[in-house]
């Protein structure tokens, strides 16, 4: 394989359970480095995940994983890493055995080594005897990701790893993905929070309601969802006259009385809006009580991206 | 892409599920099962019957083939791949470079391993206390065997197959094997205890006025029933969904 080749190779896919549309005519390419998956809760990115692993297959397109088919090639399990969504291993095993049984059915050589040596990326006790069981959900959520990577695979998909670990170990395990990312290795993250997104300081995908909204870097993204229009609340004792000064530095787009001290404004510059709206109140001789957004809640923003 | 060959996948894999399967609840519920029939067992031996091995014979049919054995193999058997397939534990064993028959075989070789001892030791304790003497413990044994094999491969498949493995099970074991395999010819020959209960038949010398299979197909059937279950299973595992 060429290094220009993409890794992970996505083509039309759609997928549905019963009525449910999963996941809708969605295409892209992924190559070595982080990408970061990023979508609200339900938005399909499990699926898509899922059919990377050959866990499900897609009910129409095609998946292609260094070039083979996840879905049949047995074999290509042993270039892919997964860390699932969901928080389950096997209870009666400590997390050095956890480990060892995936570096065993892996084929490694040294089993043990390896496991030893995952653990330890991940900031594990290999010699912990607990069984995982009575782990916390961060630390199961550790020895996931070191069952995932115990055998150095090319593909390694994380399905909400941060879920759960505290924010020192968020940054060790953003650092330990951008390590493998920069090693050549195709990291696919999935995400709700943009902020831990940010973090990734990686190609983006953003999916929504099963269809992939927008891709391409973080910070392109980022811009265009801080150029989506904004309606923003301001709370003041001469809202009318505030209404006024704002429209005449036309720092917003329209705005709307309510009730007895508040104005809401639609603007679509939000930054111009933030360095106009003190001055403004300061020219109407108004008091500010409030300014707050109504609408920055990532879940408008996918909307504003789907609806694009 | 080439083969991944896995030295020491299937004994891990084995020990995995063994230690998986084996849980205090199962073994003392099935141990309790078991204890009833060495009771009873003792209870037959001191009776005084003129004819203890007919007496014990239809009581190893009657409790140790048709309940006993079905039920401790259903629990152990069905949960083996049916446990990691809805707790989503499964996927750690999918996403390897093991053969789906491996991953099937270590399961069926685990349940086996657990159910064997748990039913057979209390079974052949019964045989030897109702005064049946070597012909009815030899008998117990191959008929616990021989059933054995093919339920273990029919209720990992079961587990793999369906959601609430146990009360599909037991509505096979208590519905069909129980009730309408006793009443029709054809619809016994599509029951395991009827197998089970001819090999007991013709090594203890016993008759039963219910359906009885000639050998060799006694010991034949259940060995392909558990072929072609775990045949399907992996089958099955290589084309479901893993969660």
């Amino acid at each position: 394989m060429t290094v220009t080749e993409p890794m992970i190779q996505v083509d039309s896919v759609s997928k549905w359970f019963g009525d449910l549309v999963a996941v809708s005519d969605v295409s892209f390419d992924v190559g070595p480095g982080v990408t970061a998956l990023l979508g609200p809760n339900g938005a399909g990115k499990s699926t898509i995940l899922r059919m990377l692993c050959g866990l499900t297959g897609p009910a129409r397109g095609t998946v292609r994983v260094l070039g083979g088919d996840p879905r049949r090639d047995v074999g290509l399990t042993r270039h892919i890493g997964l860390v699932p969504q969901q928080e389950v291993t096997f209870e009666t095993l400590t997390a050095m055995e956890f480990v060892r049984l995936a570096a065993v059915l892996h084929g490694l050589k040294n089993p043990d080594e390896a496991a030893i040596a995952a653990l330890a990326v991940v900031e594990m006790d290999p010699a912990d005897h607990r069984p995982t069981s009575t782990y916390s959900k961060g630390m199961r959520q550790r020895v996931k990701v070191a069952q995932a990577i115990v055998h150095r695979p090319d593909v390694i998909v994380l399905d909400e790893p941060l879920t759960g670990l505290d924010p020192r170990q968020r940054l060790h395990m953003i650092s330990l993905f951008q390590a493998l990312g920069a090693e050549g290795r195709c990291v696919i993250v999935s995400s709700h929070v943009l902020d831990e997104v940010e973090r990734f300081g990686s190609r983006v995908l953003v999916m929504v309601q099963g269809r992939l909204a927008a891709e391409g870097d973080f910070h392109a993204i980022r811009e265009l969802m801080d150029d989506r229009p904004h309606r923003i609340r301001v709370r003041s004792d001469r809202p009318r006259a505030l209404a006024t000064a704002l429209l005449d530095a036309e720092a917003a787009l329209a705005v709307r009385l309510e009730g007895i001290d508040t104005v809401l404004v639609d603007t679509d510059q939000v930054s111009r809006f933030r360095h106009s709206v003190a001055a403004a109140a300061q020219r109407s001789g108004a008091h500010l009580w409030e300014v707050a957004p109504l609408d920055d809640d990532l879940e408008s923003v996918f909307r504003y991206l789907v609806g694009r | 892409m080439t083969k991944v060959r896995t030295p020491g996948a299937v004994m891990s894999l084995y020990r995995l599920m063994l230690t998986t399967q084996v849980t205090k609840a199962r073994v003392i519920g099935l141990s309790a099962l078991g204890l009833v029939s060495v009771f009873v067992g003792f209870a037959i031996g001191h009776a005084h019957l003129v004819d203890p091995v007919r007496q014990g014979t239809r009581f190893i049919n009657g409790f140790g083939l048709s309940l006993l054995v079905p039920v401790a193999t259903l629990v152990f058997a069905s949960a083996s791949l049916g446990d990691p397939n809805e707790d989503g534990t499964l996927v750690y064993l999918w996403l390897r470079p093991v053969a789906r028959a491996k991953i099937v075989a270590a399961a069926a070789l685990a349940s086996f391993t657990v159910t064997w001892p748990i039913v057979t030791i209390p079974l052949v304790i019964c045989a030897a206390l109702t005064g049946g003497g070597r012909t009815l413990i030899v008998g117990t044994v191959a008929a616990v065997t021989v059933s054995m094999v093919a339920y273990v491969g029919v209720f990992v498949a079961l587990g793999l197959r369906v959601k609430r493995a146990l009360v599909w099970g037991l509505l096979y074991i208590f519905v069909w094997e129980g009730f309408v395999a006793t009443g029709n010819n054809t619809a016994a020959r599509l029951a395991v205890r009827t197998y089970a209960r001819s090999v007991l038949s013709h090594i203890t010398g016993e008759t039963f006025r219910v359906t009885e299979i000639a050998s060799p197909w006694t010991w034949l059937v259940p060995a392909l029933v558990a072929l072609g279950a775990l045949a399907y299973a992996t089958r099955r595992l290589s084309r479901q969904d893993v969660t």
